[in-house]
């Protein structure tokens, strides 16, 4: 881990590809290097299919990479087998969606309940209310996320992904869903809550607006070699 | 939230569906039980048969088993009856007035006469005497007891006993006065009669008898058998102190002769009552059934196989249930699929949402099956009346068939697992990548 003092996420020589309808490797991932440190708070920018949902799918542990490391809370989580790589996703990273990905069946209460049961840690009923409390939805823990409005939703989204006290936070556009007068509200809660936490963040994101507020931006094509011969018109097939 | 917790909720977030199916499996299960209950009861009540005390009947030439089922069970009606001389040839010289022994009294331990063919309010009069409740058994093979009063006299004529349904069902209590009618319950009334026992709870067919002294029973309209012209009344014993006159014999007839054969010297008491058995159906005077070979056989050529019968078509109703489990599953299975992805997405292993789904199967199944199970219950509480009018058996909303009542629901959580299978093994395999792709 050279050249970083305390990384909450690195990866080292992260090679994915996924084979195409007709047979063709398509190379989505090359990175040499990415690092999150503890408590930064970090914007990812990049065009659409240039791999940021799989960045994300990596470092969550959701897919393995072909090959590289990819370390998270100092564990190697490429190497471990996919239950593994479940708990350390449920102990360490919290994860933000663009569609929110509430659980429609249950309570805001209950959204975040859920995600502290696959955790090492017992669900805590006081933790869960009281984060929804920070996040200003004290009033609405028994509400179901069809009785709440856009960004009530995000925000149970975001108290959710800070359940388990976790390492780093990864948010995957959370504003693209929202209207532009909330969007701001989101980003402030995500930014503020973390911090407040104690977690990194990694949002990705295309609004520049966005990515601007952040003291660290990223382009993914920067650091991934993938995306930059996807860009170019003479890449090979 | 514990697995069981997101289950319950899965299983809230479609009420319908999941109500909808949990009632089709508790229909299912209700009809298994029911079934089961009742046959089991028919069963039991049809083997309490043979520890009455005696084991062989009497009664006029016809079906053996019409025979059985009228004496023993009180079902069905008395095939004919039979002449008091035919009764006399299984008394000893002591009980006869000839002082001569009967024909066949070498063979009988004892002879209990039964008349027939009157009731009390629904239920079947018996014309009999003492030697009913003295010397035979209550079913168990256990003397007869009382809950008050206590078996009638051979000189009290209008004495009478009620099985335990019959005081409960009235409201009769010992000292009271009941008048049979003659041959149905708008028949013509006869004279009163007392209550001087009433029999503890015996869990047979003599719960619901009202047994009466013959003596009384052949003094009613129309009991007396009319004579032949020219023939006198034969000679009887003089009135009784009450200054009732016993009725002459040769006027007398009775439906059946419940016997307790002996054994004959040198012969097991088998080959007594084969003998007895074969001499008598051989004669013209009557015929001789043994109720617990009777009761075998119907058992065995009808009973049970019928019981399989509707237990194997209720069964099929219990696994269309379980189909109901995978279907109501399956049809899910989309909208699980992203709710799947979501939990995996928030670190649920494989393994949870697998199990996950199993449980809100076992739930459903468990939940369906104990709603069947007191319903089925309850179908037979309600048919019970139905059942001891028409089948002669007691049948409660607590009669059970207790073992195969245990193994219910373990088989319905089996069924179910294997119902849920399925969706669960979709749900384990989900791609959560693919369900939570976002552009980009």
């Amino acid at each position: 881990m050279a050249g970083m003092a305390n990384p909450v996420v690195e990866l080292r020589a992260v090679r994915k590809a996924f084979v195409a309808p007709g047979g063709e490797i398509v190379p989505v991932l090359d990175i040499d290097t990415f690092a999150l440190e503890a408590g930064e708070q970090c914007a990812l920018e990049g065009q659409s299919g240039s791999g940021k949902s799989t960045l994300l799918n990596v470092i969550a542990g959701i897919m393995r990479p072909d090959s590289g490391n990819v370390f998270v809370g100092g564990q190697d989580i490429a190497r471990f087998d996919e239950a593994s790589r479940d708990r350390v996703r449920a102990d360490t990273l919290g994860l933000v969606f663009q569609q929110f990905n509430l659980l429609p069946g249950f309570t805001a209460l209950e959204n975040v309940l859920v995600a502290m049961s696959f955790g090492s840690v017992r669900p805590d009923r006081t933790r869960a209310a009281d984060l929804l409390g920070a996040v200003g939805l004290g009033h609405r823990l028994d509400h179901k996320p069809a009785e709440l409005s856009i960004g009530q939703q995000q925000r149970v989204a975001v108290a959710r992904a800070l359940a388990n006290r976790p390492r780093a936070v990864l948010a995957d556009e959370p504003t693209a869903s929202i209207d532009t007068r909330h969007q701001q509200q989101v980003i402030d809660l995500l930014r503020d809550s973390c911090r407040t936490e104690g977690a990194a963040l990694l949002v990705v994101t295309h609004d520049p607006g966005v990515a601007g507020q952040f003291p660290r931006q990223v382009r993914l094509e920067d650091f991934n070699r993938a995306a930059r011969a996807a860009a170019s018109p003479a890449r090979p097939a | 939230m514990t697995l069981f917790g997101i289950a319950w909720r899965n299983i809230r977030q479609r009420l319908l569906t999941s109500g909808l199916t949990a009632l089709s499996l508790a229909l299912g299960v209700a009809l298994v039980v029911a079934t089961l209950v009742t046959g089991r009861i028919v069963n039991r009540a049809f083997e309490s048969g043979s520890g009455l005390g005696y084991n062989m009947i009497v009664g006029a030439k016809g079906s053996p088993l019409q025979l059985v089922l009228n004496s023993v069970y009180f079902i069905s009606k008395p095939i004919e009856n039979i002449s008091w001389a035919f009764y006399q040839e299984f008394l000893s010289a002591a009980a006869r007035p000839d002082g001569i022994d009967g024909r066949y009294a070498a063979s009988t331990r004892t002879a209990v006469p039964i008349c027939m063919g009157d009731y009390f309010r629904g239920h079947r009069v018996v014309g009999t005497n003492a030697a009913f409740f003295d010397r035979l058994t209550r079913g168990d093979g256990r003397p007869f007891e009382f809950t008050a009063g206590a078996n009638f006299t051979d000189d009290d004529f209008f004495g009478g006993v009620l099985g335990a349904a019959v005081a409960a069902h009235l409201g009769l209590r010992v000292g009271d006065s009941f008048a049979p009618t003659h041959g149905a319950d708008d028949g013509a009334v006869h004279d009163p009669f007392k209550v001087v026992g009433i029999l503890a709870r015996t869990d047979t067919p003599l719960d619901r008898g009202v047994f009466v002294n013959m003596e009384g029973f052949y003094l009613q309209d129309g009991h007396a058998k009319p004579l032949p012209d020219g023939e006198a009344p034969t000679a009887v014993a003089p009135p009784q102190a009450s200054g009732h006159v016993p009725l002459p014999f040769n006027q007398r007839e009775v439906t059946a002769i419940l016997l307790e054969t002996a054994s004959l010297p040198g012969l097991p008491a088998e080959l007594t009552a084969m003998g007895l058995r074969t001499a008598i159906n051989e004669g013209r005077d009557g015929q001789a059934a043994l109720p617990v070979a009777e009761i075998r056989q119907l058992l065995d050529l009808f009973v049970r196989p019928l019981e399989l019968l509707l237990l194997l078509v209720t069964a099929l109703v219990v696994l269309v249930s379980a189909i109901g489990i995978l279907v109501s599953m399956v049809g899910s299975s989309l909208e699980r699929s992203r709710d799947v992805a979501i939990m995996r997405a928030l670190g649920a292993r494989r393994s949870h949402v697998l199990a996950t789904v199993l449980i809100e199967a076992v739930l459903l199944a468990v939940g369906g099956g104990i709603a069947g199970w007191v319903l089925g219950h309850l179908l037979v509480g309600a048919i019970g009346p139905w059942i001891t009018t028409n089948a002669g058996v007691t049948a409660s909303v607590f009669s059970a068939a207790p073992l195969a009542e245990a193994l219910l629901v373990p088989f319905l959580v089996v069924l179910a697992v294997v119902a849920a299978l399925l969706p669960a093994i979709a749900a384990y395999r989900t791609d959560v990548a693919k369900w939570l792709q976002g552009p980009g």
